[in-house]
């Protein structure tokens, strides 16, 4: 029968890691009034609904300059962040919700949220873009729920992965993907994607998913990497040790310096095999730096000084 | 477990804050990661966040976007807008012919296209105007029978007549796929990719054929057509022929020309007098028996509106009803039919030698056609010689097809034909908002709004207990309406209790409830479908959420990946 009208028909829900959501830098938006509208991510996922979950890690209002508060939160999974905003344009239902969540997860309770939530992706005046994600429905889990999130997500990850690196084979036009039988509802988004991203590596996505599986299996310990450095920004008390990761450090140097002297990620690795975070490492670096027993003749690169 | 498998994480919330206890910060770790399987590095910000306490969040820069650049073009709805010297416009079209001729211009040989297109494209009957075009392009997605948005055409006026000039640099944006193909004439397609209108040509062996009548309704007479049907190997399609046609069945033709019109969701080729019917000769093709083989359907085959079906199935249920029309009892017996793909319903206007105690009968039945109510395929047998009663069904017989139910994808349904006694997986999507308690109209079983029934005005009404939610598949969504009885088994609550939870918390607060239960959740839902142009609609008499293992499905995935 002829379709008549332009029904509009509702779009499918993807389940997504926010690590190939938050890189995506395309998007696709009919002129029409009532197109939908698009995120196009590197694997070439076409998408303007997923289905996403994660720790709350923050729920905020913020007044907007027409008066009204718009709540700006972020949630997180093993593979990095989603950004997501409440707003006026909410269901109650949603907007209610948050009201609620958003004085627990500021008082430090942790709450495992699931949403389902319409892509965005935005620019700002200087140029560049965001992903962001506007939640049409929301609602906490327990940690068996999160884990079956993480595996549903992660087999249709490994699913799109692949669909992709076969497409490589092909023409990214449609018509070629079309004849190579390529699943039909990848077929646009990848032929765009190859189009826009060019090349993508895709080791990455292989590390979230190992990381997501270790999660869904219980063995959290597996999936657990040291803090990063950025976050430790105060100076550590002078301990015991820290004399001793001096002399380590130096001890290494004094080895390794071939005559351009040793570069800073050799040393923390040095540094981490014998015991010392990541983190502390960095701090002695810096302080053996400022007390001036090493110097930098380039950057990354530390000599001792003679 | 090492008690100091945190210590590099506490270190860092502790340099953060100093004044925390270490003690306590320990204890968060391990319960993020005990109890929310979040692992430390994941919880870090969140502890950090916590242990911070008074301080304010630094708020990050406002995000207002940025002014869309608004291209200069004209948009307009109709043709009848446009003057002569318009350039750069944009309007909705939908394309009426398209054909390529090759022109030399500038001493340069030149592929261009031209023919018809019609303005208001979505309004079907309404009132169009058509223009001609000339596409210098020639895009490659400009083909007859879709709707396109031209964006950046120019108008062209030749002697009182407008045209409108596509360019090269003409955006073509295609709303809606050409549904008329784009065949060379005389060049047969096969019979199951007939699109739903346009003029096709294919080859085909007679099944059937016989001479009919179509009565005039103004009464001023009645025109001589031929009905009938015929085949290739990938299917089968009626056909109407208004001029004479004396080929016998089992006879090979091409058909050159035939209109394809599509009554209900059923197409059919038309013969008129542009069209040339000959006689075909090809020793490979099938021949009429292995033909009719394949003009048997099943029960999930139906369409509304298809005539001469043949089909094999089997009656459950079978019942006589009497009615009064023009003073006159007539009788009508009517039931449910089932096959392994499915069930539906069955109305005969002649009496079948079918008794209840023989129940279940298996049948096949000839020539009969098919009708839908609320999306529900009936067979309706006109003469009890349509129908043959089998001594066994086809298939295993140890079946129950009066409890079977058929596994269907949620794609397969949401892209087929209204299906009953079917289930299907899916993806909690959605949870609405008007799930719980609704009144029904006392006439109609209506819901109402307000006490008000949108037929039957002010109502007291039925109390009744509904869900409302959208599965999806990750592919395609349906509406799932799940009755009362399969709600209450799903929450496992009684009707009484879902009202006194609505009138002490709330709607709202009882479908966040419910969203807690079911969003994201795999269920498997069985029932039948209504699909038509608004989409697919699963109304459920058993809806279940699967529990799963996520440390086997890892497990599982791990295996079907390599992921080490």
């Amino acid at each position: 029968m002829m379709q008549s009208s332009r029904s509009i028909k509702r779009q499918s829900a993807w389940h997504m890691l926010a690590s190939e959501f938050g890189e995506s830098t395309l998007n696709e938006k009919g002129s029409g009034e009532f197109d939908p509208s698009f995120v196009i991510t590197k694997l070439g996922s076409k998408v303007n609904r997923v289905i996403v979950a994660g720790l709350l890690e923050r729920l905020e209002p913020r007044d907007t300059a027409n008066g009204s508060v718009l709540y700006q939160g972020q949630i997180r999974d093993p593979s990095g962040v989603h950004y997501f905003s409440v707003g006026d344009y909410a269901s109650d239902s949603m907007r209610e919700l948050t009201l609620q969540l958003s004085p627990r997860v500021e008082s430090g309770e942790p709450i495992l949220l699931l949403m389902v939530a319409k892509t965005r992706l935005f620019q700002t005046e200087e140029g560049a873009i965001y992903t962001s994600l506007r939640p049409e429905e929301a609602c906490e889990i327990d940690s068996n729920r999160y884990a079956t999130w993480l595996t549903k997500t992660c087999q249709d990850t490994l699913q799109r992965m692949k669909t992709f690196t076969d497409s490589l084979d092909f023409e990214p036009t449609i018509e070629s993907l079309t004849k190579e039988n390529v699943a039909s509802h990848m077929i646009e988004g990848l032929v765009a994607s190859r189009n826009h991203y060019g090349e993508i590596d895709l080791e990455h996505y292989n590390l979230n998913i190992m990381q997501a599986l270790d999660i869904a299996e219980g063995k959290i310990e597996a999936a657990s990497t040291p803090p990063q450095q950025q976050l430790v920004s105060s100076q550590e008390d002078g301990s015991d040790n820290s004399d001793e990761l001096g002399e380590i450090l130096l001890d290494i140097i004094k080895k390794l310096d071939q005559g351009e002297g040793v570069d800073f990620e050799t040393l923390i690795t040095n540094a981490s095999a014998r015991g010392f975070s990541r983190s502390v490492a960095e701090e002695k670096i810096e302080s053996l730096s400022d007390e001036g027993s090493i110097h930098e003749p380039a950057f990354g690169w530390f000599r001792i000084v003679s | 477990m090492s008690e100091d498998k945190y210590e590099d994480h506490i270190n860092a919330v502790l340099s953060e804050c100093p004044s925390a206890d270490r003690e306590e910060v320990r204890e968060a770790f391990a319960k993020y990661e005990s109890e929310f399987y979040i692992p430390p590095q994941d919880a870090l910000r969140s502890i950090i966040r916590r242990f911070k306490g008074d301080i304010a969040p630094s708020s990050t820069t406002s995000t207002s976007s940025s002014s869309q650049k608004q291209s200069v073009s004209k948009k307009v709805a109709s043709l009848t807008e446009l003057s002569a010297t318009d350039r750069d416009i944009e309007i909705e079209v939908e394309i009426i012919s398209h054909n390529l001729r090759e022109q030399t211009i500038r001493g340069e040989q030149k592929q261009i296209a031209f023919g018809l297109l019609e303005d208001n494209p979505w309004d079907e009957g309404g009132q169009r105007t058509r223009w001609e075009y000339k596409d210098w392009g020639p895009n490659s997605n400009i083909s007859p029978g879709s709707v396109v948005r031209i964006e950046g055409a120019s108008v062209n006026e030749y002697q009182g007549r407008m045209s409108l000039n596509i360019n090269q640099s003409t955006r073509i944006a295609v709303l809606r796929e050409g549904t008329r193909p784009v065949v060379a004439p005389g060049e047969p397609i096969e019979i199951n990719s007939i699109p739903s209108d346009g003029y096709v040509c294919v080859v085909g062996r007679i099944l059937s054929s016989r001479p009919d009548q179509i009565h005039r309704k103004d009464g001023s007479g009645s025109i001589d057509v031929v009905r009938g049907r015929m085949a290739d190997e990938s299917g089968t399609i009626g056909f109407l022929s208004w001029e004479p046609f004396d080929h016998e069945v089992g006879a090979l033709v091409k058909i050159d020309g035939a209109q394809v019109r599509t009554f209900r969701d059923t197409p059919e080729l038309n013969f008129g007098k542009t069209t040339k019917v000959e006689l075909y000769h090809d020793s490979n093709f099938a021949n009429a028996e292995s033909l009719m083989e394949q003009n048997i359907v099943t029960i999930s085959q139906l369409r509304d509106g298809s005539r001469d079906v043949e089909a094999v199935v089997q009656i459950t249920e079978w019942t006589k009803r009497s009615f009064v029309r023009d003073g006159e009892e007539k009788f009508l017996w009517s039931g449910q039919i089932a096959d392994p793909s499915g069930k539906c319903r069955m109305s005969a206007w002649e009496e079948l030698p079918i008794s209840e105690s023989d129940l279940p009968v298996t049948i096949k039945v000839k020539g009969v056609r098919v009708r839908s109510w609320q999306g529900i395929p009936d067979i309706t047998v006109d003469k009890s010689a349509q129908v043959e009663i089998l001594e066994s069904p086809p298939w295993d017989d140890s079946i129950d097809l009066s409890n079977h139910v058929v596994e269907v994808s949620l794609t397969e349904l949401v892209n087929g034909s209204s299906r009953v006694g079917i289930s299907t997986q899916g993806i909690v999507a959605s949870v609405r908002e008007d799930c719980g308690i609704i009144m029904r109209c006392t006439q109609c079983r209506r819901v109402l709004r307000d006490g008000n029934c949108n037929q039957h005005g002010d109502d007291e009404g039925n109390q009744d207990v509904r869900l409302r939610l959208v599965i999806d598949d990750g592919m395609s969504t349906s509406s799932l309406l799940i009755n009362k009885d399969a709600s209450l088994s799903l929450l496992n609550m009684t009707e009484e209790k879902i009202k006194a939870e609505i009138d002490s918390d709330g709607q709202m607060e009882f479908v966040q409830r419910l969203r807690g239960k079911l969003l994201g959740q795999l269920v498997t839902a069985s029932g039948r479908t209504i699909v038509d142009e608004q989409g697919a609609m699963l109304l459920a008499d058993k809806t279940e959420i699967i529990e799963q293992d996520p440390g086997l499905i890892s497990t599982e995935i791990r295996a079907q990946w390599g992921v080490q």
